[in-house]
């Protein structure tokens, strides 16, 4: 499962595009890569969007400050729906955190060397999404500062948590993601970290970046034990690719409720997952790649290669709606299809047909290749995705909740201002952590990359020779 | 055009003849059987074609993958695949039988469910023989065109580009999750007309995936005891193709484990008796087979880098792969049926052996026609450079 052959390869057809751009040594790249971080002139740009996404986490402490002092009634959530946008954006945030290790594990032990520009930054992203997921079942406690309570631990009280409970699953889940992700892109950064150490020309950024670096030198003993240990890591991170969004797909089938116990759903929510994590890189790479010219690394092949994950991933998800839809007439029984006659005409319907167009419809226009290649188009239609898989979770959240199996116990959902808040709070706390990050670490892997111009200089000589003959 | 190996055709010849050999012992055992109780050969020869079919269905969708995705694994499988894809024509006539016992086979043409379910719609033997008789275009048609402009490529006949064969994989791998959907209701969740489960149709295709690539592997690396195709064979494209079959298992294992968890915890009334029939009166020793040797001797194995570049060694979990696909479709199928005489096992197995005898006849005819590697691929140089023809 573990191979180590992975940089070792050599392509010498042109058949396949090279990884990096022509023209680059190892020390330009270094160069390139670097001087985003070590200039010392902070670009204006920056301060704008940095300013912007404070603002908006702002929202989100103010928000928090005040549900704390007042509790979970500031929200729209009652009885029937106790789950509304809290738990939303909790399946919403974990699923986009699921590129990075995708990239990064994945795609490594497959072999793909155009992972290799995005990986870095994908993974930073899965922290932050991580991060902002972790959030909302901690807010959704009611009483956040007792969270503790979730874990087993022996205590006075002489209770322990439910463990036939997926909520508990997901405890478990979602925490050792985060360790494992943290310690990926950790190990990752080091040869890096050690790069921006002996370049920095600050006291404060020597000094800074010399403790992250943990004393790295590049001895050949090094580079050994970091190869081996980014490999293992690699493959600790696989599964839990897909275990964290099966637990999360759990809470919601082990509940007796028509339009959540279905058996569909761990590999139905795990393709949702990938798709809008891919959606997220997307929107965050194209930008990226044009504020700082990194056209020669993130290059318009690469992100030709994420469309067409989205494009196989949204239609596995459009595979999981059609199923269910299919199986509740087939199967006949009654609230099953209620359920989804509910989902499609009842009061929550726009929304429904609205992520149907987000989700089905959008990401069509990726089977051209002429549409995968515009930038723009792109770039529209991961936020549309984005967006759609929002309101997938919506849709499955509430539609299932408002109306069960006795009418007399039947409701309805709406959002407070309180709801929202919280939830472009959570955006700005992504997007400030996203542009420190863009900041203060080189956002593209500048060790990996060095490989990949000895393989390049590989490919412009076999092009040069069969030019010759 | 092209000729095969003249290694291979000398040990295909043998082959062919084991083939037919078995194809006539299975087929007169099972006509024995047809003869004394044609229910239970009807089921038999359910449990036999479904298993075949998912041979050739799993060698078609992964030819369709190994083009989209490229590799060197697709380059070393695809004239098994090929071949493999084409058992599909003759599958066409062998439907047949089906109809003759459909009565015996399926419980709702006898009785109607009579609720207001869309069962009562879907189960009728006029729209399910459409049906059937749409899959069948679709996946005939697919089979075709890729193994038509194989044939182009190899001669020369179109140009040297895969370009139209990835056109066509990419809405190919749509139209067949769509057919094969509708085909595994069909064909076995209907056997027990109040079951539903959502991931059942994944979980069929997965199985016919599994079939495809444990055949393929099985196949390839015996051809290479037998053939210069073993010359291109490396440590790393063994690696590859025990990574891939380890794939596969675990996506069988992932899919079978939460379909079983999510009706086990929740035990409702029309989903648990389907694992109920399956874990009483003998049939747990089966389940329990099928975890041990589908999904857990294989994962271990396969995990070990050794045991990958070992070809006899990865030989073997292939086949036992293989021969595993048919208990679980045994375990699928025959525990629908309420009524059971001791004889069964023996008449599933025989027919399983006839049907397969004729087949593989078939498949070995077939692979004859062609190089052993695609030799006029443009990725060839690429993935294989050792197998680049002098020119």
């Amino acid at each position: 499962m573990i191979e180590q052959g992975a940089k070792s390869e050599t392509r010498a057809d042109t058949a396949i595009p090279a990884p990096v751009g022509q023209g680059y040594t190892f020390g330009s790249v270094s160069d390139k890569i670097s001087a985003l971080v070590l200039t010392g002139r902070t670009p204006r740009g920056w301060w704008l969007g940095f300013l912007f996404s404070f603002l908006w986490l702002m929202i989100l402490l103010y928000a928090i400050g005040y549900l704390v002092l007042e509790g979970v009634g500031i929200w729209g959530i009652n009885i029937p729906v106790a789950w509304g946008f809290a738990i939303t954006n909790f399946v919403w945030w974990i699923g986009i955190g699921h590129a990075g290790t995708l990239i990064s594990a994945i795609l490594l032990l497959l072999h793909q060397q155009w992972r290799t520009s995005i990986n870095r930054f994908a993974e930073a992203m899965t922290l932050f999404a991580v991060a902002c997921a972790g959030l909302f079942p901690l807010l959704h406690l009611g009483r956040p500062w007792f969270f503790y309570w979730l874990f087993p631990y022996p205590n006075t009280m002489k209770i322990w948590p439910q463990f036939r409970s997926p909520l508990i699953w997901d405890v478990f889940a979602v925490s050792t993601y985060m360790t494992v992700s943290l310690m990926f892109w950790y190990v990752g950064l080091i040869p890096d970290v050690a790069t921006l150490r002996d370049r920095a020309r600050s006291r404060l950024a020597q000094i800074t970046y010399g403790i992250l670096a943990l004393g790295w030198r590049g001895s050949a003993y090094h580079w050994h034990r970091y190869e081996v240990a980014y490999l293992i890591l690699a493959g600790l991170a696989t599964p839990l690719v897909v275990s964290v969004h099966t637990v999360v797909s759990f809470d919601f089938a082990v509940a007796n409720l028509p339009g959540w116990h279905s058996t569909v759903f761990p590999p139905y929510f795990v393709a949702g997952a990938i798709f809008s994590g891919f959606a997220m890189v997307l929107t965050i790479a194209i930008p990226l790649r044009a504020v700082y010219h990194l056209e020669d690394f993130i290059s318009d092949w690469h992100l030709e290669n994420m469309a067409k994950i989205m494009l196989a991933t949204g239609l596995l998800v459009a595979y999981g709606y059609f199923i269910e839809a299919f199986m509740a007439w087939y199967g006949g029984n009654r609230f099953e299809q209620y359920v989804q006659l509910n989902r499609m005409f009842g009061p929550y319907a726009v929304w429904y047909w609205l992520l149907i167009g987000c989700n089905v419809l959008a990401p069509q226009l990726l089977w051209v290749k002429r549409f995968r290649r515009n930038t723009t188009l792109l770039l529209i239609v991961a936020l549309i995705v984005l967006v759609g898989m929002w309101l997938e979770r919506f849709v499955i959240i509430i539609t299932s909740l408002h109306r069960d199996f006795l009418p007399s116990s039947w409701g309805m959902y709406s959002p407070t201002i309180w709801d929202w808040a919280t939830l472009i709070g959570s955006v700005g706390l992504f997007l400030s952590l996203l542009f420190l990050f863009v900041r203060l670490l080189p956002i593209i892997s500048m060790f990996e990359m060095r490989t990949l111009v000895s393989e390049t200089q590989v490919h412009e000589h076999t092009a040069r020779n069969l030019g010759e003959e | 055009m092209t000729h095969g190996d003249p290694a291979i055709h000398r040990y295909s010849g043998q082959a062919q003849r084991i083939a037919l050999l078995c194809a006539l012992g299975g087929t007169l055992a099972s006509l024995v059987g047809l003869v004394w109780n044609p229910a239970l050969f009807f089921r038999a020869y359910l449990v036999a074609y479904t298993f075949w079919l998912g041979l050739a269905l799993g060698c078609l969708v992964l030819l369709m993958i190994q083009y989209l995705t490229g590799g060197g694994w697709g380059l070393l499988l695809r004239r098994v695949l090929e071949a493999g894809s084409r058992t599909l024509l003759p599958l066409v006539l062998l439907f047949l039988p089906l109809l003759i016992g459909l009565h015996s086979i399926y419980p709702w043409t006898t009785q109607a469910p009579g609720d207001q379910s869309g069962r009562a719609i879907y189960l009728k033997v006029g729209f399910f023989l459409g049906r059937a008789a749409f899959y069948f275009v679709v996946w005939l048609i697919l089979g075709y065109l890729l193994n038509r402009w194989s044939t182009d490529l190899e001669s020369g006949r179109i140009p040297r580009s895969t370009r139209r064969f990835r056109l066509l994989s990419g809405p190919g791998l749509v139209l067949y999750g769509f057919t094969i959907t509708f085909a595994s209701v069909d064909w076995v969740m209907s056997l027990e007309p109040k079951w539903v489960s959502t991931i059942f149709p994944p979980l069929y295709a997965v199985g016919q995936l599994l079939t495809g690539l444990s055949f393929a592997v099985a196949t390839l690396l015996l051809l290479s005891r037998y053939s210069s195709i073993g010359v291109n064979l490396r440590p790393n494209h063994l690696r590859d193709l025990g990574n891939l079959l380890l794939t596969f298992v675990m996506l069988w294992a992932y899919i079978s484990f939460s379909q079983f968890l999510l009706i086990w915890v929740e035990s409702l009334p029309e989903e648990i008796p389907w694992y109920l029939r399956r874990t009483r009166g003998g049939w747990q020793m089966l389940a329990f087979l099928l975890v041990v040797f589908q999904f857990g001797l294989p994962f271990l194995m396969l995990l070990s880098r050794k045991v990958k570049e070992n070809s006899p060694s990865l030989a073997t979990i292939a086949g036992l792969i293989l021969a595993m696909r048919f208990f679980d479709l045994l375990w699928w199928i025959e525990p629908a049926y309420p009524e059971r005489t001791a004889w069964f096992l023996v008449l599933d197995v025989s027919t399983w052996i006839g049907l397969g005898g004729f087949l593989m006849w078939w498949f070995l005819r077939k692979l004859r026609e062609r190089s052993l590697l695609p030799l006029h691929d443009p990725y060839l140089a690429h993935y294989l450079p050792e197998a680049v023809p002098n020119e």
